[in-house]
């Protein structure tokens, strides 16, 4: 019966221990507060090169540039693009100047009610036409290569559909391309949710809104276990900064246009149109056998948003002969920040780029 | 001393009376509460039902009414009034009947932390006790929205009619709220359940010595009924549910605001999103020509 207590006084002990450390961690956490702190994300220095409306291209220059095809990297609208430019160390875009990559990221910008009317046609086949145009005339190349993130992945995957003759390589990290799995809760939810209502009654998906339902994801960590892990080392400076900028990163998440999330939500989440084939465009439909070029799949097998059965299949969609999955063992976010994918994923994309640069 | 002790005396009818309202009042408040919604139902099935919602508010009233009833007693004003005299007989009944009530909460609490434990991942979320929201909505629909449905006459006729739509679709909203978040509550009244009935209840476990074991514990029991919970029909209804309500205030306030916009000459919601459409499809079809020009220049150059 014994085992069965609880043993309270050993429990009370350990926290007055706890109590007594915590006050130390106090003071010196104060001093680092008090202290300045380098909490900048999106620190790597680029140039403004074009701009459409309120979308902007971004040009980031390697020291020497080993591939002759620039980078266009596209995020997807539900978060900045900031995320692929943390914090110093842990930058996808400084890792890929290092490995000699020329880089272009497209910034989406902060939409406004004026912008509520753009659809997924004006993102896809005006702006990233704009920039792809843009970058193709600049370097003098017929092709460039397109890396998409998330859902800017998605765009990237229906962007090389429709224009493949301008696309070299394609890369698609965390993009979601199966919609209808019961896996995620996002592509759960999304089936319930009544988008018309939603957008006439906001014009725009409120970027709180966003945020709201992406702690509901996981409460317990995204709401608690993360802020008593700062807690517990807000006396390291390097800890308090990187937590501070995922901080502004994670709740700056933007408006989406309303008539494009209408498009996401009905065409992809609930009638998953892109993989049969049955997605259209403009006056387009968007045929997955036309991506033809060498594919890079990349997904993470803990993901809860958008998990390995929402990406894998894409690769026996596609018309590419060259077309390869890559499942890391991490989640959705870790993909970008963890030290193992900056360490070994991006000299890896570098590699398998630098293979097919003809 | 005379002429206090008449003092004294004057107020005391006053106060008794006071104390007596206050006592049914709490009384009328206690059978409110957690059975307002039993209609229908047999008194066991509402007791059950309401088992986690309705004691610990049951135990708070009866706490307050038995503190009431006891000043109510022969003598007990006059004790007070006459100050020190007789203190220690009062506060000890007093301090008995709080404990006593007290106690009741503690146990509600207790029962609710090791009752009906469950593992993580199989506690379903199905018929969920929520008739204090029932409750809100019907106090709301009942007795106040009565008086917002004032007939709309005359030149403030439209305005009342939008204010009154606004706040109803404000309070439809708060109720909805409220009980999306008494969901989202549940998986961690469920995790304490499923710890107490682990460590306490059973026994079968060496408990740990590091509070941090039983924190890190918790988490995963907890993350699991959350993802048990946010896969479950009740949870999607109740969210959309909310949504639907969240929309449907966002609405009734844009109209109230286009309202006051139009009455003071300015442009409303409407009309800047008509512009904004209008600003949109001419700049699509200004694009649109600019890239056919741009594509008949190189042809002509090369021509």
């Amino acid at each position: 019966m014994d085992r069965g207590k609880i043993p309270v006084d050993l429990i009370m002990a350990k926290l007055e221990a706890d109590a007594r450390a915590a006050k130390h961690r106090l003071e010196r956490a104060r001093d680092i507060f008090h202290g300045p702190l380098a909490t900048d994300i999106g620190a790597t220095p680029y140039e403004p090169v074009f701009q459409t409306d309120r979308v902007r291209l971004k040009y980031y220059r390697p020291e020497t540039a080993r591939l002759k095809t620039p980078l266009l990297l596209v995020h997807g609208l539900f978060n900045r693009e900031t995320l692929l430019d943390l914090q110093p160390g842990r930058s996808i875009i400084h890792n890929l100047l290092k490995e000699g990559v020329e880089v272009y990221l497209i910034e989406w910008g902060a939409p406004t009610r004026r912008d509520q009317f753009l659809t997924l046609d004006d993102h896809i086949n005006g702006y990233m036409d704009d920039m792809v145009e843009f970058i193709r005339r600049r370097h003098g190349v017929p092709q460039v290569n397109l890396m998409g993130v998330c859902l800017g992945g998605t765009f990237a995957v229906i962007y090389a559909a429709l224009h493949p003759e301008k696309i070299r390589n394609l890369i698609t990290t965390v993009a979601p391309t199966h919609f209808n799995t019961p896996k995620g809760l996002l592509h759960v939810w999304m089936q319930e949710i009544d988008v018309d209502r939603l957008v006439n009654a906001f014009g725009n998906l409120p970027g709180n809104l966003v945020n709201a339902a992406f702690l509901l994801l996981n409460p317990p960590r995204l709401l608690l276990d993360k802020y008593l892990g700062f807690l517990e080392n807000m006396d390291n400076k390097d800890f308090v900064e990187n937590f501070i900028r995922m901080e502004k990163w994670i709740f700056d998440s933007p408006d989406v246009p309303g008539d494009t999330f209408r498009q996401i939500v009905k065409d992809l989440y609930q009638e998953n149109r892109l993989v049969q084939g049955k997605l259209r465009l403009g006056e387009r439909r968007v045929d997955l056998r036309r991506v033809t070029m060498p594919l890079l799949n990349i997904y993470g097998r803990y993901d809860h948003l958008v998990p390995p059965e929402a990406c894998e299949v894409l690769t026996e969609k596609v018309g590419s002969r060259d077309a390869e999955n890559v499942c890391l063992d991490t989640g959705h976010v870790g993909i970008y920040v963890s030290s193992r994918f900056q360490k070994e994923t991006i000299p890896m994309i570098a590699a398998w780029l630098l293979a097919r640069e003809g | 001393m005379t002429q206090e002790n008449s003092g004294q005396t004057a107020s005391e009818p006053l106060l008794g009376a006071w104390i007596n309202w206050t006592m049914d009042f709490w009384d009328t408040m206690a059978q409110m509460g957690p059975g307002l919604n039993g209609t229908g139902r047999s008194g066991a099935q509402v007791s059950r039902e309401t088992a986690d919602a309705g004691d610990p508010w049951l135990a708070a009233l009866n706490l307050w009414q038995g503190f009431f009833s006891l000043l109510t007693e022969p003598g007990t004003i006059t004790a007070v009034f006459q100050g020190i005299q007789a203190p220690s007989k009062i506060i000890l009944r007093m301090a008995q009947a709080g404990w006593g009530g007290y106690f009741h909460l503690h146990q509600q609490w207790l029962a609710g932390w090791q009752g009906n434990g469950s593992p993580p991942g199989e506690a379903g979320y199905e018929n969920l006790d929520q008739d204090i929201f029932k409750a809100c909505n019907e106090i709301f629909e009942q007795d106040f929205r009565r008086f917002l449905n004032l007939p709309h006459l005359c030149l403030d006729g439209l305005p009342q009619e939008r204010v009154i739509r606004a706040t109803v679709e404000f309070n439809q909203f708060q109720a909805a709220m409220a009980e999306f978040i008494y969901l989202l509550y549940l998986p961690v009244k469920k995790s304490l359940r499923a710890m107490g009935a682990v460590w306490v209840d059973d026994g079968t476990e060496k408990p740990p010595e590091d509070f941090k074991e039983y924190y890190k514990r918790w988490l995963r029991i907890l993350e699991g009924h959350y993802m048990t919970l946010f896969q479950s029909a009740e949870y999607i209804r109740t969210l959309t549910h909310t949504l639907r309500a969240m929309e449907d205030f966002a609405l009734a306030k844009q109209e109230l605001q286009s309202e006051a916009m139009a009455a003071l000459g300015l442009p409303t919601r409407r009309e800047m999103d008509d512009l904004y459409r209008e600003i949109y499809l001419l700049k699509k079809s200004v694009k649109g020509l600019a890239r056919k020009l741009d594509q008949r220049q190189p042809a002509q150059e090369e021509g």
